[in-house]
């Protein structure tokens, strides 16, 4: 009956969600869908434990919820700048998130559980100093070991850190209970430690202004908690997470199929590497537009500055920016200005992720163009501006005809580089939570707990993309020679 | 009409401490073909690249025809378009065609028209032998024919003038021999010239003047005869004594 209740009420969220233009109030709800049974992607859809509850009381609360996919350390941050009205990605109970956002009253009391392989050395919590030990980024695990043990080997989701647990690069992992337990089921050499690395309690989320809001959300929770109805939310979710699929069996090429259906066929997961795929050349086309058309702007007025004597107060005052330009964004790391320009630039703005990612990386593309065409600029024998100069063509009709098309001829395979670099470089959107290819690799990966198959996909498409990309700068530069 | 091209006053151009063209006045007439020579290192390039401001004087004037061109308020660009300029390797366009090269200076500041400069750069490819070069790309001309190119380049602008920077210094021998018979007719068809060239013998069979540079400064300047046969000064004799 309660669980009657509990699909009529999903369906109506789900109901309201489907028709954008209703008046009602967004609650954005900022998470990390890669932790099962809380959250994860099924389809394009999120679902898990934490959605149910949110879609839930925020259908009493009567608004809408929308979702926001993130990394797992930016999910804190969101609600801090208002990004996100509600963080709820299995967060735990600290003193320091205390300081930074609202909690609400727990819904769940969880536990961190040490992983190891079955003839581990390590039989309880005290055992864990001086070994490798590997936790989700950010999460509770992390900061016991960070703060009571030693540094832990910090990965982006407990997949990874499984991952790495099995191939022998880890002594043990540290994850929450529920996960932690759909991957020693999965993992049959693999034991969970009777003693507990923590015990703590999951609650969402509030920016610390929203007082009110969080008052409401905790009277409904509360409602939630006595009727039972969260506890079947959760019994449910943690039911349906241990139904999932079984491992193929017998025969070697048995496993390989199963475990390609797995990743690719099942649940049409290849949309997250086709769409991922989408995202990441819709990024690098417009970043690499952007870049060249700084770089060229930038290297026009460097070398400019550079050849003149007397130089203009404009002049010097543009070729002192571009310096500024060149420094920051060589200087800083691409993830670092994208986070940046994300969080600190659009901060306050709802501004759509892959534009920000065509910005940052256009930006950061730019200084390395500009760099490119200046050295091309450079190369140009100084009797070729001096022969322009002396028939009477003026620094720019000599720089437009003669010098600037022989550079852009000498500088073609550095800037297709360039380009090929910045292909790659696009795979780090996935901070902002942005699901291009490698996050979509990503994805598959958190969902079948597999780290072969989805990982070397991801690295064929880039390889071929980089291969193609090769060939056709190649059959460009050849052209371009004929006339030499 | 004034027949001076060029009025030199008091010309200095110094590099750092180094005077590489020290107080030197002269007058460059209409049709006249002057040459400049001396010992390398004496400022005749340095000189000649004054007149057409590739180096900015230090001190002193140019006069071209009525306009002071030294003067800071002048259009270097309009100037230029009348002073043509042959340069020791050619300099010409390697991304332009032969005929691009020539018609590109006489479109981009609109002394012509597509018409007018296509014509004019097909008269003076016929002129040089070269009309059958006219779509290729300067890097399949050999270096004679680049420099001949170069030539009529400078001259599709109409200037009043033509300066030669070491024209043949960059030939090989068996090449230097058709430039200068390009140069030779257009100095008898009257073209003003200022060259700097180290061939003293075609100096002294096509020059109307010539002016000996040494230090930065004119030691003497007057007619083939006088500077180079007949010259009293021992430095003068010198060299001359060395080279022919």
């Amino acid at each position: 009956m309660k669980r009657f209740l509990l699909f009529a009420a999903f369906l109506a969220t789900l109901l309201f969600c489907g028709c954008e233009d209703s008046a009602r109030p967004k609650l954005v709800m900022a998470t990390n869908a890669e932790f099962p049974p809380y959250e994860y992607l099924v389809g394009e859809q999120i679902d898990g434990i934490d959605p149910a509850i949110v879609r839930l009381i925020a259908e009493k609360l009567d608004r809408d919820v929308k979702i926001d996919n993130m990394k797992f350390d930016s999910v804190i941050a969101a609600v801090q700048t208002g990004k996100a009205d509600i963080a709820a990605s299995g967060l735990t109970v600290t003193e320091d998130r205390k300081k930074q956002v609202l909690f609400t009253i727990p819904y769940i009391v969880a536990e961190q559980l040490i992983i190891v392989p079955e003839n581990s050395p390590i039989k309880a919590k005290a055992d864990l100093k001086g070994k490798r030990v590997g936790v989700q980024l950010g999460t509770t695990g992390d900061t016991y070991m960070t703060e009571n043990i030693q540094q832990p080997e910090r990965f982006d989701n407990g997949a990874l850190a499984v991952s790495a647990l099995i191939s022998g690069k880890l002594d043990a992992v540290v994850i929450d209970n529920e996960p932690a337990k759909v991957y020693v089921q999965k993992h049959p050499g693999l034991i969970i430690l009777s003693e507990p690395l923590t015990v703590e309690e999951y609650a969402f989320a509030f920016n610390k202004k929203d007082t009110e809001l969080c008052a409401k959300f905790n009277a409904e929770l509360q409602k939630l908690k006595e009727s039972g109805e969260l506890d079947e939310i959760i019994r449910s979710y943690k039911e349906g997470q241990q139904q999932e699929e079984e491992a193929g069996s017998g025969t070697f090429w048995g496993k390989i199929k199963h475990s390609f259906y797995l990743n690719f066929v099942k649940d049409k997961r290849y949309m997250y590497l086709i769409k991922g795929f989408l995202v990441t050349l819709e990024i690098t086309v417009f970043a690499v537009l952007i870049g060249i058309v700084i770089g060229f702007l930038v290297a026009i007025v460097r070398s400019t500055a550079d050849q003149t004597r007397n130089k203009s107060f404009l002049l010097k005052f543009l070729d002192s920016l571009c310096k500024i330009y060149l420094t920051v964004i060589r200087g800083t790391p691409v993830v670092v200005q994208l986070l940046i320009i994300y969080f600190v630039i659009f901060g306050a703005v709802d501004v759509s992720k892959v534009l920000v990612a065509i910005i940052a990386f256009g930006i950061n593309s730019g200084a390395y163009v500009a760099e490119i065409f200046r050295a091309g600029i450079m190369s140009i024998d100084r009797g070729q501006m001096e022969a322009g100069r002396s028939l009477g063509l003026s620094y720019a009709q000599t720089m437009q005809s003669v010098i600037v098309p022989q550079a852009f001829k000498n500088v073609l395979p550095a800037l297709g580089n360039e380009l090929i670099v910045l292909l790659k470089e696009t795979s780090v959107a996935g901070y902002i939570a942005l699901q291009d290819l490698t996050k979509g690799g990503d994805i598959i990966r958190s969902q079948t707990y597999d780290a072969f198959m989805p990982l070397i996909a991801v690295a064929l498409i880039y390889l071929s993309v980089v291969m193609l990309l090769t060939y056709l700068l190649g059959r460009l530069e050849r052209s371009l020679k004929t006339n030499e | 009409m004034n027949n001076v091209i060029f009025d030199i006053a008091g010309l200095t151009k110094e590099f750092g401490t180094l005077a590489a063209v020290s107080n030197v006045s002269t007058q460059i007439k209409r049709g006249e073909a002057v040459f400049v020579v001396g010992p390398s290192g004496s400022g005749k390039s340095t000189f000649l690249r004054c007149l057409n401001l590739l180096e900015t004087p230090t001190s002193g004037t140019i006069r071209f025809k009525d306009q002071v061109i030294t003067d800071d308020s002048l259009n270097i660009n309009h100037y230029r378009q009348n002073v043509g300029m042959v340069f020791q390797h050619f300099n010409l366009f390697p991304n332009l065609t032969i005929h691009q090269n020539i018609t590109l200076a006489p479109l981009k500041t609109q002394r012509m028209t597509h018409q007018e400069a296509d014509e004019r750069a097909d008269a003076l490819l016929k002129r040089i032998g070269l009309y059958d070069k006219r779509d290729v790309y300067p890097a399949q001309l050999s270096g004679g024919q680049k420099q001949r190119v170069a030539i009529v380049r400078a001259l599709a602008m109409n200037p009043d003038v033509l300066l030669f920077d070491e024209p043949t210094s960059a030939l090989d021998p068996e090449m230097v021999g058709e430039v200068l018979a390009l140069m030779k007719d257009l100095a008898q068809e009257g073209m003003t010239m200022v060259v700097v060239t180290h061939e003293i013998g075609f100096a002294a069979e096509v020059a109307d003047r010539i002016i000996f540079m040494d230090h930065g400064q004119i030691v003497v300047s007057g007619t083939p005869d006088e500077v180079i046969r007949n010259s009293t000064i021992p430095r003068v004799r010198d060299f001359f004594s060395k080279v022919l």
